[in-house]
């Protein structure tokens, strides 16, 4: 997949709104493979509305989405179960973690589908984020910042081109984010991927091509 | 452990699912025991007679002292026919054809020598209400030899009665059967020798049946007399034990023969009690599985959030839903397995009193029951995995 389009696109509930004034919606936008946007957006404004129409959960949108010039409206979920294993990665900003499977356990759930990443490249990941002592102990007993950082290494076990991060760092500290700034970066350059980060604050530090106000 | 069924098998409630399989395996049970005792008890009430449905009878006039003095007709005639033919009980009335020559017939044991001889008669009925394969039950002329049907009692009478008195050996049924019988025909000026082979007994029929064909030939060749009306007709009915079939007879003192109509009445009661019986079966499975369903939509609906949280993360929903089809689909071949060993044991039981009352029966195996069991549970498990499916599907975004 090497384009992403947003054409005129806009949330239903925002349809009655005369005041929109936005980079993204009800604009012609792209987002090509290999370049990174951050995505700047106050609170209300629809930043995770857009994450979920182009991961495919939530399809209440005017407009059109394209993947390659191809209407997701009309993708099959056949072709939505081939996308999210091999196209699109997400870190959902509610991260979506399952609370009674361990770190690594839910880690594995993905990994297991996709087989992308060996088991030692796994437990590398949990050093380098500093929770390989939280790697068998349920997610439910970990804080915010670090399921944060389980449902990250999760995201990265998997083929992407395009991975979306919805405020990978709310709840975490300036070391943390400089350390997965450094991971998605790698991880993003070796797959020669695009990333898509959104901020309503602190921003994810990378060197971004375009930022787009929502 | 595999995840998935880590993830999703919380919530599931034991104590529904062990009420699904009680339930359900006593549905099964009543449904696989009453396909097993009906194929072991049907031969019995069926033993020895198939060239007549169940669904015949054979008709004639009540014979009186005051009909025999006075010379009563025992024919019927074409209005009482077309009264029968008539009747909502019937589908369909055949007449007896009588022969109208001279017929003798001569048995020589090939063995001994010894032999028995006798005038015979010959009846036929229309070929459709025989069922005998139609190879068997043909006549040429050309061919000269003569199938027929016997009834049993004969044979019994020769076996136990005659053959005892002149110290002839008895016969098999299945001797008899390969002994040719010579058949001397006359009238209207002819004189021939045909071959006849007795291919079967009745209980049913108490008369010497031959082909209609043959009959026809034989009555238009050795007879100028023109065709009589019929003193036996067979009737096709739709229910044996019909009230209004008794209550018709009663009136126009037709009887039944041989009283035979029993043997039709149990095996329709027999029958009924089978519908029955397999009905509740049917609909204690039908609710358990209701049940089971039931348990299985509550358990995806509880684990509605993980399931769409599992869409997300990139799993079908074949996958998703693979557990509980995996879980449904192994109860219910347990249930058919148990419900197997269950039937073989009470089979066990009442096969010796079976054994006991009819010595000679002889009882199939348990084929059928497996085959229609496996087809049951195969039909169910293909129905499970569809609905599983599609609420899987409804629920995930």
């Amino acid at each position: 997949m090497k384009q992403i389009k947003l054409l005129n696109a806009l949330p239903e509930v925002f349809v009655q709104r005369e005041d929109i004034c936005s980079d993204v919606w009800l604009k012609d936008l792209c987002f090509e493979r290999g370049s990174h946007y951050l995505i700047e957006a106050a609170s209300g404004v629809g930043k995770s509305s857009l994450c979920s129409f182009i991961y495919g959960n939530r399809g209440d949108y005017r407009g059109e989405i394209l993947f390659d010039d191809k209407d997701i409206s009309r993708f099959s979920e056949r072709e939505w179960i081939t996308l999210r294993n091999s196209n699109l990665s997400m870190l959902f900003q509610d991260l979506r973690l399952f609370s009674e499977l361990t770190a690594m356990e839910n880690v594995r759930l993905k990994n297991d589908l996709t087989h992308f990443k060996g088991s030692a490249s796994i437990v590398a990941l949990f050093e380098e984020l500093s929770i390989a002592d939280k790697m068998d102990i349920p997610v439910a007993k970990l804080s915010f910042g670090q399921q944060q950082r389980v449902a990250f290494i999760r995201s990265l076990c998997q083929p992407y081109n395009f991975i979306f991060l919805d405020e990978p760092i709310s709840h975490l500290d300036s070391a943390n984010s400089a350390i997965i700034a450094d991971i998605v970066m790698r991880e993003a350059t070796e797959q020669g991927a695009s990333i898509i980060a959104t901020s309503i604050g602190q921003s994810l530090s990378l060197p971004y091509d375009y930022t787009l106000k929502l | 452990m595999n995840l998935l069924w880590k993830l999703l098998r919380e919530h599931i409630s034991l104590s529904q699912l062990v009420g699904f399989f009680v339930s359900n395996l006593i549905g099964t049970v009543i449904i696989l025991l009453t396909i097993q005792v009906y194929a072991d008890i049907r031969p019995i009430f069926k033993s020895g007679d198939s060239f007549l449905g169940d669904n015949y009878i054979i008709v004639s006039k009540r014979v009186t002292a005051v009909g025999t003095l006075l010379g009563g007709d025992l024919s019927f005639s074409g209005d009482e026919i077309e009264e029968l033919e008539e009747a909502d009980f019937t589908t369909s009335v055949g007449s007896f054809t009588s022969s109208k020559f001279g017929a003798y017939i001569s048995l020589r044991m090939p063995d001994t020598g010894q032999g028995i001889s006798s005038d015979i008669f010959f009846e036929s009925v229309p070929n459709e209400y025989i069922d005998v394969k139609s190879r068997k039950w043909r006549f040429d002329a050309e061919d000269g030899r003569i199938p027929i049907i016997m009834p049993r009692n004969y044979l019994n009478l020769y076996n136990f009665g005659f053959s005892q008195s002149q110290g002839l050996p008895a016969v098999s049924e299945g001797i008899i059967s390969k002994i040719n019988l010579d058949v001397y025909l006359s009238g209207n000026g002819h004189n021939d020798k045909f071959k006849a082979n007795i291919i079967g007994f009745s209980d049913r029929l108490n008369t010497i049946l031959a082909p209609e064909e043959f009959m026809t030939w034989a009555n238009s060749r050795y007879s100028d007399e023109p065709a009589s009306p019929p003193t036996r007709l067979v009737l096709a009915v739709n229910n044996p034990t019909d009230e209004a079939i008794v209550k018709l007879f009663d009136e126009r003192g037709y009887v039944v023969e041989n009283n035979k109509l029993d043997d039709g009445k149990i095996a329709y009661f027999m029958r009924m009690v089978i519908y029955a019986v397999l009905s509740i079966g049917l609909f204690i499975s039908a609710l358990s599985l209701y049940i089971l369903m039931l348990s299985i939509f509550l358990l995806l609906e509880k684990n509605s959030k993980k399931l769409e949280n599992l869409t997300l993360i990139g799993y079908s929903v074949a996958q998703i839903s693979r557990p509980y089809r995996r879980l449904t689909s192994m109860i219910n071949l347990s249930i058919f397995a148990l419900a197997m060993v269950v039937v073989y044991i009470l089979r066990h039981i009442y096969i010796g009193i079976i054994n006991t009352l009819y010595p000679e029966a002889v009882l199939p195996s348990m084929l059928t029951t497996l085959l229609v069991g496996g087809a049951l549970v195969a039909v169910i498990i293909i129905f499970n995995n569809f609905i599983i499916l599609r609420k899987v599907k409804s629920i995930r975004r």
